[in-house]
């Protein structure tokens, strides 16, 4: 072990030991001896090929040792932390020579990009994603709203009807009488206005608590709203409500703002086709974000249009107000979206507000009969409110 | 000298804990650790693979595949969104109703991003690549991620058009273009052989497929349907006569595709590989018996499912404990629970679902499979390394961000 130094004295004060040596250069095996000399931070590893005798010298201060190996039979080691070169320790006894020379070996840590380049990709990232939910997204989706055409937008509503209430398991209701009580509530609410296409207005059997407005003027009433009002003035301003939606269009923009933001959530968790909870969650916040002011604008013109017809716009409030003190969460709309309280709240001193504003009342918008027909267009005698939820 | 033969020095159990701590630092930190798990299990992977003793090493980052990531998603969110729009206005100004608006609103933005998942996966190739090294000597590959995109397309296109008969040309020739741009040192990869070497393997799969769709199309010609009503969901509902075993037999036939499927790719796999040379006539080979992989990946894939299936009924059990526990201490919510609460514990138990899942994969499937690849790796006339040198440091901009983003990542 020893006979390649030729001063005995010399070795036996040092360690003496042998390991591989690739010198970063070529992958060519070196066997070199290894002897640490001086002391403190100018203490070095000399490594010298056993063949050719040429001498490397590492300072200790700067070696590394390559982390996280398989098996715990070999140890490799770097000059420092960006030199390819790599000293592979196999025999305990030269561990044993480096571990006492080095007593605080530090890991390999290649060359990483600073903390605030981090923080700066993250905020560009936020930016871009920003920009283009908030931006462009919803900028796109009332451009695109307002340039398709009035035919294929009904066409389209009429595919989405017939598409999500029979996934949902619910079908059309309809009854002779109720039919004519629901024509009635429509024709006051929109008397002498204009909107985009001539409206559609149906009722589903669906028991949550809910009314949309898809694209092209198709409205529909769930079953379950119209069991929860107390009164045809409350189904009326939800009405009222979705039409606000179709005057505006907003059906369309939803289904061009979920267009727009295909696989952009998706990104962020690393599944593009959104599948995961977590984008399926984040999904619903943003459309629930892009809804908000649509909301609040149907809820204006619903105000508006109570008032023409003589009910009472205080009607929205009141029933969305009871339906929360009942613990009934409500969800009108464009789709469903997670409606917050606060927002609701507002949305009932909005309608209050309004009623303040003052109309001409001019009777109930429906008569008893039409009231019970409506209330039973599916099939049903209206179980007691509540227990419902949406 | 002797030809140089590969140990691998892995251990499932250092596997598991590895697998299982950094997959719940992946839930902690709500998926933000993934970057730094990939980074360790190919830290612990390459150090197992032992050519000729010395181990590999795999030098890339945590941090630098976070920042690729974001560099990623940034322009995969601007090319998204350019699509997006395209599609848009492709639905409004030429589509007449209702179904075609769709069909270009669906259609055009997730075929856009066909070619960029070719792009995502050769770019994560080559910074695999860029950050191995062996005997201190770094791998590489040169760039051209779009000539392999445009490839892939257009010899998918071919395969469809031939109706699968010239699959095993876009097997060869993507091997070949990514082989030939691949480095160890000064010294490239070179693929030879010929596609037409790849038909043995191929035509189980081919045979079976066809005759799948032939018995299919005797089904149909040979029976008569009849519509009885609709399911709830509103889906027809029919009563099929005459001839019905072929509509029993796809289940058989399907699992067969799946399996001649696997066949086919481990044997293209090893003769390809027995066909590679490195630089100037240094050969080695690969020759994992094709027998052996398909039966891991048989018997990983069951065992895989069976372990995760029980430890999902565990978490599942676990978190509706967590639930009622809550509702232990206060009544009110169990009757009316937050809605912050239910999406939490419910987040909480699919991720760890997720994580048992990966772990289980990494045990059952990964580790057995590079193990005996790994083993029968053989590097002849070592001497011929003495012409190789070492090659610069190469940066690439988003450490395999691409294929991060879109899921199209391998194994791990």
């Amino acid at each position: 072990m020893l006979q390649s130094i030729g001063n005995p004295e010399f070795a036996a004060k040092t360690a003496m030991s042998y390991a591989e040596l690739y010198d970063g250069i070529s992958p060519v095996q070196q066997r070199v001896s290894l002897r640490v000399s001086g002391e403190g931070p100018q203490a070095v590893l000399e490594l010298k090929n056993v063949e050719t005798h040429a001498v490397l010298r590492w300072s200790l201060a700067d070696m590394r040792q390559v982390p996280d190996q398989a098996r715990d039979d070999t140890f490799i080691f770097t000059p420092d932390d960006t030199d390819p070169a790599r000293l592979v320790i196999r025999e305990a006894e030269a561990l044993r020579v480096l571990v006492l020379a080095i007593p605080e070996l530090r890991p390999l840590r290649p060359a990483n990009g600073s903390l605030l380049k981090v923080l700066g990709m993250i905020g560009a990232a936020a930016a871009a994603f920003g920009a283009i939910l908030f931006g462009l997204v919803p900028f796109m989706a009332d451009r695109g709203a307002e340039m398709i055409p009035p035919q294929t937008e009904i066409a389209l509503g009429q595919t989405y009807f017939e598409q999500v209430y029979p996934a949902r398991g619910a079908h059309e209701c309809s009854s002779p009488a109720g039919d004519a009580a629901l024509a009635a509530m429509q024709a006051r609410l929109t008397r002498g206005v204009a909107l985009p296409f001539p409206l559609r207005t149906r009722v589903v059997s669906d028991p949550s608590l809910n009314a949309t407005a898809l694209p092209g003027g198709h409205v529909t009433l769930h079953r379950g709203l119209i069991e929860a009002a107390e009164s045809p003035e409350e189904v009326a301003a939800v009405l009222a409500h979705e039409i606000g939606h179709v005057a505006h269009r907003d059906g369309m923009r939803a289904v061009l703002q979920g267009m727009g933001s295909f696989g952009i959530i998706g990104l962020l968790y690393g599944d593009f086709l959104g599948g995961s909870a977590a984008a399926v969650v984040t999904q619903q916040l943003i459309t629930s974000s892009y809804s908000r002011d649509a909301e609040a604008r149907a809820d204006a013109y619903a105000h508006e249009l109570l008032a023409n017809a003589g009910v009472s716009p205080g009607a929205l409030g009141v029933f969305f107000e009871r339906l929360q003190d009942q613990g009934l969460d409500i969800e009108l709309g464009v789709f469903q979206h997670l409606n917050t309280h606060p927002e609701l709240l507002s949305r009932i001193e909005a309608s209050a507000a309004a009623a303040g504003i003052g109309f001409v009342e001019a009777g109930p918008i429906l008569s008893d009969a039409e009231w019970v027909a409506l209330q039973n267009i599916c099939g049903m005698a209206a179980p007691p409110a509540g227990g419902v939820k949406g | 000298m002797p030809a140089l033969k590969t140990e691998f020095a892995g251990d499932r159990g250092d596997l598991f804990q590895l697998a299982f701590r950094t997959g719940l630092l992946t839930v902690i930190t709500f998926g933000l650790y993934r970057f730094w798990q990939t980074t360790r299990f190919r830290r612990w992977y390459w150090s197992s693979v032992r050519p000729g003793g010395t181990p590999m090493e795999y030098t890339g980052t945590g941090q630098e595949k976070l920042i690729g990531f974001l560099f990623a998603i940034i322009l995969l969110a601007i090319y998204l969104a350019l699509f997006n729009a395209l599609a848009m206005l492709a639905a409004i100004f030429t589509s007449q109703g209702a179904s075609a608006f769709l069909i270009y609103g669906l259609m055009l933005a997730p075929l856009s991003l066909i070619p960029v998942i070719f792009v995502a996966r050769y770019r994560a190739r080559r910074y695999i690549m860029s950050r191995s090294r062996w005997r201190g000597i770094r791998f590489a590959m040169s760039p051209g991620a779009w000539g392999y995109a445009w490839r892939a397309c257009l010899y998918g296109l071919l395969v469809l058009l031939s109706f699968g008969l010239l699959l095993p040309l876009r097997t060869f020739q993507l091997e070949k273009y990514l082989t030939d741009r691949s480095w160890f040192g000064t010294a490239r990869f070179t693929q030879f052989g010929h596609f037409g070497q790849l038909y043995g393997p191929v035509i189980p799969f081919l045979f079976c497929l066809y005759g799948t769709v032939a018995m299919m199309v005797y089904g149909v010609l040979n029976s008569s349907w009849t519509q009885i009503g609709t399911d709830q969901n509103g889906m027809p509902l029919f009563h099929i006569s005459g001839t019905t075993w072929p509509f029993l037999a796809i289940y058989p036939a399907g699992l067969l595709i799946l399996l001649f499927a696997a066949y086919y790719r481990v044997a293209s796999f090893r003769i390809m590989a027995s066909m590679k040379t490195l630089g100037d006539g240094l050969e080695f080979d690969i020759h994992p018996r094709t027998r052996s992989l398909v039966r891991i990946h048989i018997l990983g894939s069951i065992l895989t499912g069976v372990a995760s299936g029980l430890a999902a009924a565990l978490i599942l059990a676990l978190a509706f404990g967590v639930m009622a526990a809550v509702g232990v201490t206060s009544t009110d919510l169990v009757e009316n629970p937050p809605v912050t609460l239910i999406v939490l514990t419910t987040a909480m138990a699919v991720m760890l679902i997720l994580v048992f899942y990966n772990v289980f994969r990494q045990l059952f499937l990964t580790f057995p499979m590079v193990r005996h690849v790994a083993e029968t790796l053989e590097i002849h006339e070592p001497e011929l390394l003495e012409t190789i040198r070492q090659r610069d440091r190469e940066d690439t901009r988003d450490a395999g961000g691409f294929a991060d983003a879109l899921d199209v990542g391998a194994a791990f």
